[in-house]
């Protein structure tokens, strides 16, 4: 495995912060995600994606500890909208897909967080987001080793090579020596 | 060992600021070009006096292309460097220096930089506020010093032709340094410089409000002497009396046993050595809570012993 693929652990609940905010991709945080002993209640809010036109998130900041939102660009407005308004002191766990994790930790950086007040935990699907090395297109949701780049058609190798800053794996043409010459696809990231 | 070639600058200007501060310019004496100092770097300038040979480093607090602009403190209880540098450095003297060795960089990724000082302790932290003011970085610097001192302060800080430097001419009152830790905006990271108890209170507030260790700097003068002790070398068979106003690092060097050094402030970890006996008192920066513990490190530029003698791994 290579060393810019990221590794991952169930999030404990990092007693040094004084207030601690739980987003997760999904409507239910999983239990598996976190820690032994560590439940969702133990952080002081927990932001979650409905998936569903109805979520409305709540206003007032602090006042519920809940908030469901539509979808992962709707919490990542508000997200990087409260970021930029905490105080040190602060903590924030991220549970979900790796294309999720890495855009809060983003986030997350661009306010000036270090590693150590943010933690990720991968949960759920392990598809990949594949960025082509030759046309720069991301390709989302990939399960197989080799994929068609969304952007120039070409039949990418995806490569355990992670870039946290583009949020994917590296992919290069498979066949660029040899036209054609495209090994057997499989499905390996589910 | 880090070696580096030494360095021979020449004295160029000497400015009273305060019956204790004197601005110190220097020079290439050769004239050839000076290397960088970036912002928090010191040297390690030879003082010799007619007594004694000190080594002490001083923050460079502005470095301009053809010269370093230092500001020395001339303190009541000094090894001697100090006094030094007042009595008897003249304009012209050559002192041969290190190069410029940064152990407190400003580093990046930060949103905003609380720069917190006290006393001399301002002299890092000017360099960083000029760089940061012309960088357009956000930043805020809080800087305590005496009542007389006021003037003084106000002129050095006058330079850099910012707003958001403050100085308060007291000693941090009771919450004080809680409340301004508290309302920091998410990746603020702290540099400090000044005494020991303003530090320890930045420690305190910082860790109380949930700041990660990695956001807080500081920069650490060479402490002070304090009760004289014996140390054994057990390799090179030697036995030492550290005096008062000694550092055991000087005491070794002086017994001309083999030591590595660099910053000769605790910080940097270069003269690390094994103990074997004896209950050290801990006063570096580098050594982690548990190796402290151990008892089995010590830094001998600045730690001392709490026992009536160490015995050294060298």
């Amino acid at each position: 495995m290579s060393k810019s693929r990221p590794t991952y652990s169930p999030l404990y609940l990092d007693k040094t912060g004084k207030r601690h905010l739980i987003v997760c991709d999904t409507a239910e945080i999983p239990a598996d995600a976190l820690a032994d002993g560590v439940t969702p209640d133990m952080f002081d809010e927990r932001w979650t994606i409905a998936g569903h036109s109805k979520a409305i998130p709540g206003t007032e900041r602090g006042a519920v500890a809940d908030h469901e939102f539509r979808s992962m660009n709707h919490m990542l407005i508000a997200l990087r909208r409260r970021l930029g308004e905490e105080k040190m002191g602060f903590r924030l766990y991220a549970v979900g897909a790796e294309g999720f994790l890495w855009e809060v930790r983003t986030a997350a950086i661009a306010v000036g967080m270090g590693g150590g007040e943010v933690q990720l935990n991968q949960v759920g699907s392990q598809a990949r987001r594949v960025f082509c090395n030759h046309c720069r297109t991301i390709t989302e949701g990939v399960t197989t080793n080799i994929v068609e780049c969304a952007g120039c058609g070409a039949h990418l190798f995806v490569r355990d090579h992670f870039s946290r800053r583009l949020n994917a794996f590296a992919g290069f043409q498979v066949d660029a020596e040899e036209p054609g010459d495209i090994p057997e696809i499989e499905e390996i990231y589910r | 060992m880090i070696r580096h070639d030494p360095l021979m600058l020449r004295v160029s200007r000497i400015e009273s600021l305060s019956p204790t501060l004197r601005r110190i310019i220097l020079k290439s004496a050769n004239g050839e070009p000076l290397p960088v100092a970036g912002p928090g770097a010191h040297l390690s300038l030879t003082l010799a006096s007619p007594k004694k040979v000190y080594r002490n480093s001083y923050s460079v607090v502005s470095f301009s292309g053809d010269h370093y602009e230092l500001i020395v403190r001339r303190v009541e209880d000094s090894r001697g460097g100090s006094a030094f540098v007042h009595e008897n450095l003249k304009e012209g003297d050559l002192l041969p220096s290190t190069v410029p060795l940064n152990l407190f960089p400003i580093q990046v990724g930060s949103r905003k930089r609380l720069l917190i000082g006290g006393g001399i302790g301002v002299t890092p932290l000017l360099s960083f506020a000029k760089v940061l003011q012309e960088s357009g970085d956000r930043f805020e610097m809080h800087q305590f010093v005496r009542e007389d001192e006021k003037e003084v302060f106000e002129n050095l800080v006058q330079g850099v032709g910012s707003k958001n430097i403050h100085i308060h001419t007291r000693r941090p009152k009771d919450g004080e340094i809680q409340a301004l830790l508290e309302e920091q905006p998410l990746g603020t990271s702290i540099y400090m410089c000044g005494p020991d108890g303003l530090m320890a209170a930045v420690d305190e507030a910082a860790e109380a409000l949930g700041w990660p260790e990695n956001h807080v700097h500081r920069e650490v003068f060479g402490a002070a002497g304090g009760k004289p002790f014996k140390a054994k070398l057990a390799k090179s068979g030697c036995e030492l009396e550290v005096g008062e106003n000694q550092s055991l690092l000087e005491a070794i060097e002086e017994a001309g046993v083999p030591i590595n050094s660099l910053c000769r402030g605790g910080a940097c970890g270069e003269c690390m050595t094994s103990l074997l006996e004896g209950d050290p008192e801990h006063r570096d920066h580098f050594l982690n809570k548990e190796e402290k513990e151990s008892g089995k490190l010590i830094m001998p530029c600045v730690s001392r012993a709490k026992s009536a003698q160490l015995v050294l791994d060298i």
